[in-house]
C-alpha cells in the first residue's frame, strides 16, 4: 500500500464518518455493498439500505462461520422458525403449519422440495435457500422430538 | 440503597427481593422467591425485542431472575396497527397484556421508566426513584422521534394535531379519527424520513390503507407521499404497482420530498421544493436510538453499534442492546420480526455468559415483513442473515430471500397467522 492510498482512505474515512447520514441517503436504494476487500476492517458499511429496498441481492461472498450443530445452536437456530410456526414448532395460528413434532424424514423432503421448487410456496422457497442440508437435518432432528 | 452496591450477591438478593415485592405486579410473588437464587437480568423495554429476549431467557434458564421494565400497561402491536387505519382491524386485535410473559414464565414486568444506566454499581435507575441491580442489562428501547428537525412540531400542541401513530397506541386511533373526520375530497400527506427509519415498508403499506378506505368511503380524496428518500425503500415495484392498479389517480408518490418544517398555522408541509397544503398530514421525523441508550450511540449519533455474537455494545461490554435502535447489519431492517429474532439470539448469549459457557459463534437470523397493499392483498419481503467471521457482521445468504412474486390473498391468511404466531412467540 503507498502512502497515497493510505491518505485516501484516511480522508475517506474521515468523510465517512462525517457524512454518514447523507451517504446513507445516497445509498439508501442500493444493495449493500461491503467495502472493497482491500479496506481495512474498521471501514464499517456506513449506513446500509433497510433489508426490504429492494429484493435481497446477492452481495460478494461472505465468510461464514461454520454452522453451530450442538445441542444448544440448533436450539437457537430452530428458534427462528418460530416467529412464524409458533414457539418450538407449535402453531397458534390457523393457516401456517406448525413445526413440532413432524416427522423427520418428511420435514427433510419438505425443505429439499421448497428449496428445488418442487413444493408450490409463496415465501418458503426463498426461506429454505437460507439453510443448508446439515441444519436442515438438524433442525428437523429438533423438531421431530417437540411435543405438539 | 448501599447493600445494592454491594458486589456481594447474598446480600444484593436480600435489597433487590424488598425492591422486586415493593414494585412487582401481583401474581408472581411466589416465581419471584424461587427464582430470586439466580443471576439477575434486568431488560429496559418490553416490545418485540425485550419481552422475546425475557421469555426465552426464562425458557432456556429458569434459574435467572429476570424483570422487564415497561412504561405502558400493554403491548400494543405496530404490526398490523396499519390496518386500524385502514379500517380492517381494531385496536383490541393488536392489543395484548403481559400477563402470560409473568404467569407462565414468571418474568418480573415492573411498570415504570428507566432513566438511567449506571454501569459501575450495575444498577438500573428509575424515574420512581426506584434502582434494579443486575448481572446483565438488555436495552431494547425502539426508537425516539426528532422533533427537533421539524421545527414546528418541536411542541406538544403541535405534535398532538400533526400526529406519527409510528409507535402503535393512542395515536393509531387519533389518526384513524381524523382520516374519518377529513371531507371527502380532501388530501392526506404522510411524510417519510431518510431511511434507516423503524419499518422501511410501513409508511407505504400505510398510503396503502389509507388509500383503501378513501376508496370506499370518500372517493374523491387523495394519498400524497413526501418521501426523503431518492426512491420506495421498501418493495418498489410491488407498492407502485399497487398505487398504479388499485388506487389510480388517488395515490400521488413523490420521490425526494424531504419534509423540512409544518406551517401548523395554516396545515401546510414545507417541502424543499414548494409547500403543501394538506388536510391530514402524519409526520414521521427521522428516528434514533431510545433516550435509555443514549450512552450507547455510535454509529451516526443515532444509533448503536453492537457485537453481532453477544448483542453486547460496541463501547461497554455488559450492556446488551436490540431492536430498532441497533446501528443495522447490511440489508438488515429495523423490524419487529427482526427484533424477535434479536431478543432469542441475545437470550441465548445471555445465558450462556453467565453460565461461563461460549456464546453462539454461528448465530441465524431471518426476516419476514408482510404488507397489506389492501385489506385483503399483501406482498411480502424475506432475508436469512448469517454471522460474517471476517466482516463480524451478520449477512444474508447468498441466493435466499426474496420478494412476492405479485399482491395476493393467500398471504393475507399467512400474514395474519404470521401476527398470531409472532404476538405468541413474544409474550406467551
Amino acid at each position: 500500500m503507498n502512502t497515497n492510498t493510505r491518505y485516501l482512505r484516511h480522508v475517506l474515512s474521515s468523510a465517512a464518518v462525517l457524512f454518514c447520514v447523507n451517504v446513507s441517503i445516497a445509498i439508501a436504494q442500493a444493495p449493500a455493498t461491503p467495502a472493497a476487500s482491500a479496506a481495512p476492517p474498521a471501514a464499517k458499511p456506513a449506513q446500509t439500505a433497510p433489508a426490504a429496498s429492494v429484493a435481497p441481492v446477492a452481495p460478494p461472498a461472505p465468510t461464514f462461520a461454520p454452522s453451530n450443530l450442538t445441542p444448544k445452536g440448533v436450539r437457537s437456530m430452530a428458534a427462528t422458525c418460530s416467529a412464524c410456526h409458533g414457539t418450538n414448532g407449535v402453531s397458534v395460528g390457523g393457516s401456517l403449519a406448525g413445526l413440532a413434532g413432524l416427522n423427520k424424514d418428511y420435514f427433510v423432503l419438505q425443505m429439499k422440495n421448497f428449496k428445488e421448487g418442487k413444493r408450490d410456496a409463496t415465501l418458503m422457497h426463498q426461506i429454505a435457500k437460507g439453510y443448508n442440508e446439515a441444519e436442515i437435518n438438524a433442525m428437523a432432528d429438533f423438531f421431530a422430538t417437540q411435543k405438539r | 440503597m448501599t447493600k445494592i452496591m454491594n458486589n456481594n450477591r447474598r446480600d444484593f438478593i436480600k435489597v433487590s427481593g424488598a425492591l422486586a415485592g415493593a414494585s412487582a405486579i401481583a401474581g408472581c410473588a411466589n416465581i419471584t422467591s424461587s427464582a430470586s437464587a439466580g443471576p439477575k437480568v434486568v431488560i429496559v423495554g418490553g416490545g418485540y425485542g425485550g419481552a422475546t429476549a425475557a421469555k426465552y431467557i426464562k425458557m432456556w434458564a429458569p434459574n435467572v431472575d429476570v424483570t422487564v421494565v415497561e412504561r405502558n400497561t400493554s403491548f400494543v402491536s405496530c404490526p398490523i396497527s396499519n390496518l386500524v387505519l385502514g379500517g380492517s382491524q381494531t385496536m383490541a386485535a393488536i392489543t395484548m397484556s403481559y400477563d402470560t410473559l409473568q404467569k407462565k414464565y414468571g418474568v418480573k414486568v415492573v411498570r415504570g421508566e428507566a432513566s438511567a444506566i449506571d454501569t459501575d454499581k450495575k444498577v438500573v435507575r428509575l424515574a420512581s426513584g426506584d434502582a434494579l441491580p443486575y448481572d446483565r442489562v438488555i436495552l431494547s428501547p425502539g426508537v425516539d422521534l426528532m422533533y427537533e428537525a421539524l421545527p414546528g412540531l418541536n411542541n406538544a400542541d403541535a405534535q398532538a394535531k400533526y400526529l406519527h401513530a409510528w409507535k402503535a397506541g393512542s395515536q393509531t386511533l387519533a389518526l384513524r379519527k381524523q382520516l374519518e373526520d377529513m371531507p371527502d375530497g380532501g388530501v392526506f400527506a404522510i411524510s417519510i424520513p431518510e431511511a434507516p427509519y423503524r419499518c422501511p415498508p410501513g409508511p407505504y403499506e400505510r398510503a396503502c390503507q389509507v388509500a383503501d378506505y378513501f376508496k370506499k368511503t370518500k372517493p374523491k380524496s387523495k394519498v400524497l407521499i413526501l418521501d426523503a428518500n431518492m426512491d420506495v425503500t421498501s418493495k418498489p415495484g410491488l407498492f407502485k404497482k399497487a398505487w398504479a392498479e388499485m388506487y389510480a389517480g388517488m395515490v400521488e408518490y413523490r420521490p425526494q420530498s424531504k419534509l423540512l418544517d409544518v406551517d401548523t398555522k395554516t396545515s401546510t408541509a414545507k417541502l424543499e421544493f414548494g409547500d403543501e397544503k394538506v388536510n391530514v398530514l402524519n409526520a414521521l421525523p427521522p428516528m434514533k436510538a431510545g433516550a435509555i441508550a443514549n450512552p450507547f450511540i455510535t454509529a451516526n449519533k443515532r444509533w448503536c453499534e453492537i457485537n453481532w455474537l453477544t448483542y453486547e455494545a460496541k463501547n461497554v461490554p455488559g450492556v446488551h442492546l436490540l431492536g430498532d435502535a441497533l446501528q443495522i447489519a447490511p440489508l438488515m431492517p429495523k423490524s419487529a420480526h427482526m427484533a424477535n429474532n434479536h431478543g432469542k439470539t441475545c437470550a441465548a448469549a445471555v445465558v450462556a455468559l453467565l453460565a461461563g459457557e461460549d456464546v453462539n459463534d454461528s448465530p441465524t437470523l431471518n426476516n419476514t415483513c408482510y404488507s397489506f397493499v389492501s385489506a385483503e392483498k399483501v406482498v411480502h419481503v424475506a432475508s436469512i442473515h448469517k454471522y460474517d467471521t471476517k466482516d463480524k457482521t451478520m449477512r444474508t445468504v447468498p441466493g435466499s430471500g426474496g420478494i412476492s412474486s405479485s399482491a395476493n390473498e393467500l398471504e393475507a391468511a399467512y400474514a395474519m397467522t404470521w401476527a398470531k404466531n409472532i404476538w405468541a412467540d413474544t409474550l406467551a
